[in-house]
């Protein structure tokens, strides 16, 4: 119970704190609940399930493995947020520290709920603290593109809100084992219109190619640690949503109808992302283009519903939030020591500012999925079960390692190594320095041991039944 | 019925209250009266009213009773500063205020159209003055010739077309109405065109399209005060009177209306919040916005054995009242939407509940509002899916009004004078954000 609730005590704490403690208490209290869910995790049996009910009608929350892997990196997202941002004014205001843990609670209760509703109430619970965070601390002279960004989502949620009433009343079911038991072939087309409206929720927040058209703004204009929450959880959930609620339960008509659509617009993202990273001379704009393409990849692995792909595509969901963190955490501290993200403006920062350098670098690579990482395991098994399944897409999809290299050595070459312009910069800080390293330390344990999170996760997946 | 004798006794003895000119009597006389109504309500099981035979509640309906006599009351105590400010007509608008609540009970529940049609007028007529109180402004008079105009306009086709269903049917009793049209005579063209005359009184009363003209100007010229009564109560006893008379009478002609009622549904909405979307004065965009919130009420009509409307409604009404008392607060006579830039800077708790308003009216969860959709549309979508579809598109064009309006009042300002509110005001705030905020015991 603690588990799901505590970040909400903590949210609601957080109003009424002293300023000059906020960003300790942040700090400590999101430690605090990393710990907590650790100490769960390790007592956790992976073949069961750990009920929580409050005695509510429509929400109920059941942690499955894969539940507790989503739970465990929400709380490591939040607490890294906090870290990495501790040297900023943003986590000395209460509004952020308050905001942020209502975030986490709407994310717990999305990669913990097992009724459908409950699903859709804190998947759209979370939109409510993004938004004021990302108005509040973000640098949006116009409301506009932050609108664009609430007003798509919504537009997602909605359809998948009338697609949840839809299912409801088509099986008379709420609960996710319930909903998995019963049958939708006799829906026959219906089932493909329900699922659309679940897809169009999940392709705006993934986001998948024709909706992707708010991502560079919103990341661009975001302050740092809106990004990260951003990249590295929030758009989870809608990967969570594909793989735990909309392939099982609808496996059969309707993900037969969607597999291949999908898979385009997702390989279409892989290529289109990472041709146009390597045009931008932002770094924001740079990353939020190369998460599409490394999304656009997961998303079409997880449309073929294979059970081994679907194991490794948790792999490389962890392995994306992790990177995005250090990315996004990397391109923040450029811009807050020197004022621009423009990679033109950029050169030389190596010299005056190794340890930075160093593990800037480190993430880069792991970024480009080099052994050892958990990017390689992730996206070669990805893209080996895109080309099992056609060889066409297969091929494209592999073009996101050579093009990654293009975007990710040019955003990485230029600032470190181009000719002198920035004189000095301010090394990393221990806060900073903790968070890249405890990102490096996880990605490359899980690159060399990677069956540590499979072996975990695979209890929950369901068995497909062809 | 022993509700609406406990308002009229109690407004009228406002009214002779109301000759001490001290406010704070009235305002005790009348909260008194309306929370004596709602006990009533809540305890009538053991008593049989005296005009049962005319109006016989259906059981369920006593909550009806208790949300309009809370709402009343919210109302009344968001717009006391405004009554209290003529010490001299205090009692006689809160005695104005409390029949036309008695009009608004009697037409929410009618089994009777002679009932019913009485019942609107005793709510309209009130209305009609007191959209006119700002005796000093041209425009408050305007409003009030206006929707007098209108209004009466729209009763007598409302008359008229239950003149027609009696010519059909020889009945004013609603049972005996749906008997004789269940016969078939509802193929008749009187009867057709009976109830399409009901329905236009109707879409007026509630202000949907494509009779909502009077709206936007009226809404305009009337006070806040009279504003947070007019668009909540009329509204409610509206649409559960229209859920009655339909949903009862016209039971076996639906395939024959829910077309119309889709497209009124439609128009309503699209029209109701693209419009609002440019609005720069509070009160117009509140009447734009209740034109689109008519239009999603409208989809009770759907399902006619289960309209979940109660928790809708209740949300809408609640999110209006909060809205308008902090329009009250902070704006002046302009009523421009740029007083709103930055208020929630100026005074928490005019902050919280702003955002839980807003939040609440654009239908995000855990909120009232959420809920209230979510049930509407629960028992609506099955009925008409691409309305709900077509709905649903429209409420992304609503939530950009209502976000857009929280994104001006969310902004720092560069100097921050607090608001000062007085301690009704306060207490309706944190009465609308508690209920906004209770409705996650529906979770």
């Amino acid at each position: 119970m603690a588990l799901i609730l505590l970040p909400l005590v903590f949210s609601l704490v957080a109003w009424f704190i002293p300023s000059n403690i906020t960003r300790i208490f942040g700090l400590i209290a999101s430690a605090i609940t990393l710990v907590v869910s650790s100490v769960a995790v390790y007592f956790f049996e992976p073949s069961e399930h750990l009920l929580i009910d409050f005695g509510l009608r429509f929400v109920r929350f059941s942690i499955d493995s894969l539940g507790f892997t989503m739970l465990l990196l929400t709380n490591a997202v939040i607490f890294l947020v906090f870290l990495g941002n501790f040297k900023r004014s943003i986590t000395n205001e209460k509004r952020f520290t308050a905001l942020a843990f209502l975030m986490q609670f709407g994310l717990l209760g999305v990669f913990t709920t097992n009724t459908i509703l409950g699903f859709y109430i804190f998947w759209e619970l979370t939109l409510l603290p993004i938004f004021l965070i990302l108005y509040w601390f973000g640098s949006f002279d116009k409301p506009r593109a932050l609108l664009q960004f609430f007003l798509y989502t919504l537009l997602g949620s909605l359809a998948m809100l009338l697609s949840v009433i839809g299912l409801m009343h088509a099986t008379n079911q709420q609960t996710y084992e319930a909903l998995l038991a019963a049958d939708l072939s006799s829906l026959g087309n219906t089932s493909i219109f329900l699922m659309g409206g679940f897809l169009l929720a999940f392709a705006v927040k993934i986001p998948l190619f024709p909706f992707h058209t708010w991502q560079a703004e919103t990341y661009t204009k975001a302050p740092t640690a809106g990004t990260m929450l951003l990249s590295a959880i929030m758009l989870k959930m809608a990967l969570f949503g594909l793989l735990k609620w909309v392939l099982p339960i609808f496996d059969g008509v309707a993900t037969d109808f969607w597999r291949w659509p999908i898979i385009t617009l997702g390989i279409i993202g892989v290529v289109y992302g990472a041709v146009v990273a390597i045009r931008q001379q932002d770094l924001k704009t740079l990353f939020a283009y190369a998460s599409l393409s490394h999304l656009g990849l997961i998303a079409a692995a997880l449309m073929l519903n294979n059970f081994d792909t679907n194991q490794i595509a948790v792999v490389q969901i962890v392995n994306h939030s992790i990177v995005s963190i250090g990315l996004f955490l990397a391109a923040g501290i450029i811009e807050q020591r020197l004022g621009t993200r423009e990679l033109g403006q950029l050169g030389g920062i190596a010299k005056v500012a190794p340890r930075f350098a160093f593990w800037f670098a480190v993430l880069t690579f792991v970024s480009l999925s080099v052994p050892f990482t958990a990017g390689f395991i992730g996206e070669f098994f990805l893209i080996k079960a895109l080309f099992s399944a056609n060889a066409l897409t297969g091929f494209l999809a592999s073009t996101t390692l050579v093009l990654g290299a293009v975007y990710m050595l040019k955003a990485y070459q230029a600032p470190m190594f181009g000719p002198t312009i920035n004189a000095t910069f301010e090394d990393l800080h221990w806060s900073e320095i903790a968070v890249f390293a405890i990102l490096s330390i996880a990605a490359i344990y899980l690159g060399l041991a990677p069956q540590c999170l499979t072996d975990f996760v695979a209890h929950s997946l369901p068995q497909p039944t062809h | 019925m022993d509700s609406i004798v406990i308002l009229f006794i109690s407004g009228l003895l406002g009214l002779f209250v109301g000759m001490q000119k001290k406010p704070l009597f009235s305002i005790i006389i009348a909260s008194l009266g309306l929370i004596g109504a709602g006990v009533a309500a809540y305890f009538k099981g053991s008593y049989v009213s005296p005009f049962a035979s005319y109006a016989a509640f259906i059981p369920t309906q006593g909550l009806v009773i208790i949300l309009l006599c809370a709402v009343t009351l919210l109302a009344m105590l968001g717009g006391y500063k405004r009554y209290k400010s003529d010490d001299e007509h205090t009692g006689d608008y809160f005695a104005l205020i409390l029949f036309s609540l008695c009009g608004a009970i009697i037409m929410a529940q009618p089994n009777d159209l002679m009932l019913f049609f009485i019942g609107l007028e005793i709510l309209s007529i009130p209305i009609y003055v007191l959209v006119g109180i700002e005796k000093g402004s041209s425009r408050s008079a305007e409003a009030a010739v206006k929707y007098f105009f209108t209004g009466s306009f729209a009763s007598a086709i409302l008359l008229f077309g239950i003149g027609l269903l009696y010519g059909a049917t020889g009945s004013f009793q609603i049972i005996e109405i749906q008997s004789n049209l269940a016969i078939g005579i509802w193929q008749s063209p009187m009867a057709i065109i009976g109830s399409l005359f009901l329905l236009a009184g109707f879409t007026f009363k509630i202000g949907a399209v494509p009779f909502h003209f009077w709206g936007p100007d009226v809404y305009d010229g009337a006070s806040n005060a009279v504003l947070m009564y007019m668009s909540t109560v009329v509204k409610i006893a509206g649409i559960y009177a229209i859920i009655n008379v339909f949903g009862q009478v016209f039971r076996d002609s639906y395939a024959f209306w829910i077309d119309l009622i889709c497209i009124i549904i439609v128009l309503s909405m699209f029209y109701g919040y693209i419009t609002a979307w440019k609005q720069t004065s509070f009160r117009r965009l509140i009447a734009y916005s209740s034109i689109a919130n008519a239009g999603l009420m409208l989809f009770a009509l759907a399902d006619i054995h289960n309209s979940n409307i109660f928790l809708f409604v209740t949300a809408y009404a609640l999110s209006t009242i909060a809205m308008v008392v902090v329009n009250t607060a902070v704006n002046d006579d302009t009523d421009s939407l740029a007083n709103w830039e930055g208020i929630a800077w100026r005074n928490p708790l005019v902050g919280v509940a702003l955002v839980l308003a807003l939040f609440s009216l654009a239908g995000i969860p855990p909120l009232a509002g959420f809920f209230g959709k979510f049930s509407l549309l629960w028992s609506a979508a099955p009925h008409v899916p691409y309305t709900a579809i077509l709905a649903l598109i429209a409420s992304v064009i609503g939530a950009f009004v209502y976000l857009r309006l929280m994104i001006s009042a969310l902004k720092k300002p560069k100097v921050t004078l607090p608001i000062h509110l007085s301690f009704e005001q306060v207490l309706v705030l944190v009465l609308t954000s508690l209920a906004t905020l209770g409705a996650l015991y529906f979770i």
